[in-house]
């Protein structure tokens, strides 16, 4: 008889934690740049294990044998910490979501906002990183996110209210289960609040068109520019666990979460929509050229707050 | 310099930047009041090996100036010393080099739009124009031999001919390419993200555009009608039907509108040459020694209008050799363009003439505020040197 | 747009393999060159005109034998136009790299 202690932390360290999670977050990264590269006509990852699936794998573990260097100006503890810390959290995050069972691996009421409240620290903390590493390119980067932050916060939260008005919940694990009991799916009832919540983690999650703090042509790497070695490795792996959480949120607050019929495990229905989800924001991110930050933040508050507006009003008066 | 305003400096190693360059950036918040450009650090003395190598070598030194517009600049060196010789090339040999040079437009046009497309973040259509280049250079191979340094302009004609078959599948791609550009045409002047990045950005007016010399494609942005294949017609250009486009919006979407239009008249051009090319030779035997007498040519250039000057003392040497490429003539433009505008258009802006800074940089001085150059002797130059170096 | 990129999503992807598959290289593409010493005539033309200095002959006159330098050899295939007897071949075989500058150096001598 196994100690229900010891199934809880090997459930936090294999199943669906640490090590499943990664595994999924490598996965991720290759659907992601295989599908954007066949639709720009390439082949994408390709030699590194069947189809390249290994690839995202392989850099992780390059990156890791890579030297890694701190700038002299940079202040060195945070400068080391963050990484760390940054993926500390998105997991984090992502155990408050259900993914591989119906339930997450911890929930209580009201874990709606302590994920709300997560992803704006993961924002900060990347401004700290970018602090930290003192360099120009880093720290207009780093400005640049928390702008960015500025303007997808406000009709994020306000669209991940609508299912918890209408579940009666603020968990959610909950607001999944409901919408596989009632059958009533939200993305269904509430598609403007998908469509904006799917731009808002474009926007989160910092894939073009809103790589702004990361573009490329204007300023190196962005905020990264100084982060190398093992310390890139920890960021590139968070952008990728950053990934699984748009594409899981998504899935547990519209489409129903990992739940589905005839008793197929839950684990597949997650991977079938969150793999839909990202799917659609590769295609996005092949779609659109990047904007400019002054144009970003106005289009975010002209037209997707009054959209999230909107979608809570239609809520309230029950259309939802 | 006002202590106030915060300088930002861009380059000489910028992610915007293919080739080092530095522009001083004086700004105020995001906006940016004036542009100094620092030219100098590619500075390669192609000028003084020109002339320690006999003319023949000198057109694969003139070739190596750039190696996209490597048609353009050996086409012009060639042309000045076949104007020294007072020689005038065999017909079909000029219809091969004009087909060649149009070829050298469409790649490094369609190259442009793609690095701008890059510059403003939109990867795809990056993807899909530098795919579909690869028609272009595949057809260069083809007519060529080799990829970006083709060796293929001889002193005196060319060195292959363009046999019926090559014709034949040079007109198919020419179809093709002219079909993909029609539709990224079509698509760039309506996708509202490429719109928001370029309509209104980089603005230079006619008249700026005329008093400071930009030429090329950056000109014809600013509805100006000038093209030296029209104005000074070289080669065959005479013959040939085709239309100078130009585009009155004067910022960088209509740079590029200007850029996908010249591809689609290129692809023209192309065509009617290759179905009016005369028979005859396509080679002359030429001299070793160039007569004494100094000449300028000129040619337009995918990036403008490119000028060499040779001076021949009759040996087989020449005793001077100068090359203005089409990037100088256009520093003062972007220096205008920059001007005024927000730090998120600089990589747009800048890339929005084409730069290459490694075909610009000669011996030029540039110091100082923008506009003071000015030319020194040699002893000038050596006694400079030596104060210079008695100060350190 | 959108309906270019799900057209590519069906197109045959553009890439090429290089390393893997390897195309045929076009005519005329200048590669290695070799010279067939049986024809040449010693005049020294293409050691005159390489622009790169990448051929040097050793002796005189017909008994003249070349060494050819690929490795300052930039391919421009002026020797060839040059050379009266047209004893410059271009090859196609272009893959010269290597980590030895020994073993692009080519010493053609006359058999005699």
């Amino acid at each position: 008889m196994v100690p229900a202690e010891i199934i809880e932390f090997l459930s936090v360290l294999i199943y669906p934690g640490f090590i499943f999670i990664f595994t999924l977050a490598f996965f991720y990264e290759w659907v992601d740049r295989k599908f954007v590269a066949r639709l720009q006509n390439r082949y994408g990852p390709l030699y590194a294990g069947p189809g390249g699936i290994l690839q995202p794998f392989a850099d992780f573990i390059k990156l890791l044998a890579k030297e890694d260097i701190t700038p002299r100006a940079a202040d060195k503890t945070t400068f080391r910490v963050t990484p760390i810390l940054m993926l500390a959290l998105a997991l984090s995050t992502l155990f408050f979501i259900p993914t591989a069972y119906t339930t997450a691996v911890s929930w209580f009421e009201g874990d709606l906002i302590f994920v709300t409240f997560l992803v704006s620290i993961l924002v900060l903390i990347t401004l700290i990183a970018a602090w930290s590493s003192t360099s120009t390119f880093s720290t207009v980067g780093g400005i640049r996110v928390v702008l960015q932050m500025l303007g997808f916060e406000i009709p994020m939260t306000i669209v991940m209210v609508g299912p918890a008005i209408v579940s009666k919940t603020l968990s959610i694990t909950n607001i999944a289960l409901w919408q596989y009991t009632t059958g009533h799916y939200f993305a269904i009832y509430q598609p403007i609040g998908l469509i904006v919540l799917i731009i808002c983690l474009l926007a989160e999650i910092k894939k073009a068109p809103f790589d702004i703090p990361e573009a490329e042509s204007e300023l190196a790497a962005g905020w990264i520019t100084e982060f190398s070695g093992r310390k890139l490795a920890l960021i590139r792996l968070t952008t990728d666990v950053e990934l699984i959480l748009a594409g899981a949120l998504v899935t547990a607050l519209f489409l129903g979460g990992p739940t589905g019929p005839f008793g197929i495990p839950s684990v597949i229905f997650f991977l079938i929509k969150t793999t839909g989800v990202i799917l659609v924001i590769s295609n996005l991110r092949a779609l659109f050229a990047r904007f400019r930050i002054d144009q970003m933040l106005g289009g975010f508050w002209k037209y997707l707050v009054p959209l999230a507006l909107l979608q809570i009003i239609l809520v309230t008066l029950g259309v939802g | 310099m006002d202590e106030e305003r915060v300088i930002i400096p861009i380059g000489p190693q910028h992610p915007a930047l293919k080739e080092p360059m530095n522009f001083m950036l004086k700004v105020e918040g995001e906006k940016v009041l004036e542009a100094i450009p620092n030219l100098g650090y590619n500075h390669r003395g192609i000028e003084k090996a020109a002339t320690v190598r006999t003319y023949i070598q000198n057109l694969y030194l003139a070739e190596r100036i750039c190696g996209i517009c490597s048609i353009a600049h050996v086409q012009c060196y060639a042309q000045g010393v076949e104007k020294l010789l007072e020689m005038e090339i065999p017909p079909r040999a000029q219809y091969v080099r004009l087909i060649l040079s149009e070829l050298n437009r469409l790649h490094s046009h369609l190259l442009w739009v793609g690095v701008a497309a890059h510059e403003i973040g939109f990867d795809t259509l990056f993807m899909y124009l530098w795919r579909d280049r690869e028609i272009v250079m595949d057809t260069l191979e083809l007519i060529t031999g080799n990829r970006v340094s083709y060796g293929f302009t001889m002193l005196g004609g060319v060195r292959r001919d363009i046999s019926p078959d090559m014709a034949a599948r040079v007109k198919k791609e020419m179809k093709t390419v002219r079909d993909r550009t029609q539709y990224y045409k079509k698509m760039s002047s309506n996708e509202r993200s490429i719109l928001k990045r370029t309509q209104g950005v980089g603005i230079l007016k006619p008249q700026d555009a005329l008093a400071l010399c930009a030429c090329g494609p950056t000109l014809r942005a600013s509805n100006i009608k000038w093209d030296v294949r029209r104005e000074d017609p070289y080669l065959a250009y005479n013959e040939i039907p085709f239309n100078v486009v130009t585009s009155d919006g004067c910022d960088v979407l209509s740079r590029m509108i200007v850029h996908y239009d010249e591809v689609i008249e290129a692809t023209n051009i192309i065509e009617y040459a290759l179905d009016h090319m005369p028979s005859g030779s396509f080679r002359e035997k030429v001299t070793r020694r160039i007569p004494a007498g100094e000449v300028v040519s000129r040619v337009e250039a995918p990036r403008g209008e490119d000028i060499h000057y040779i001076k021949s003392n009759g040996t087989d040497k020449p005793e001077r050799f100068k090359v203005r490429a089409p990037t100088l003539g256009n520093i003062p433009a972007v220096c205008k363009m920059l001007s005024d505008s927000y730090i998120a258009d600089v990589p747009i802006i800048l890339a929005g003439i084409d730069p290459c800074f490694s075909c610009t940089d000669r011996v030029t001085f540039v110091k100082g505020e923008m506009g003071k150059g000015w030319i020194w002797t040699q002893e000038e130059l050596r006694r400079y040197a030596n104060r210079w170096y008695q100060q350190r | 747009m959108e309906h270019e990129l799900l057209r590519n999503l069906r197109k045959k992807v553009a890439t090429e393999k290089y390393p893997f598959i390897k195309k045929k290289p076009p005519e005329g593409l200048r590669g290695k060159l070799i010279i067939d010493m049986a024809k040449c005539i010693g005049c020294g033309l293409c050691v005159f005109d390489c622009p790169a200095g990448a051929i040097e002959m050793i002796g005189k006159g017909t008994a003249a034998d070349l060494k050819v330098y690929l490795d300052r050899c930039h391919f421009c295939g002026q020797c060839a136009e040059s050379c009266p007897s047209k004893c410059i071949v271009y090859s196609t075989e272009f893959e010269l790299a290597n980590f030895d500058k020994k073993n692009l150096t080519i010493e053609f001598k006359r058999k005699l």
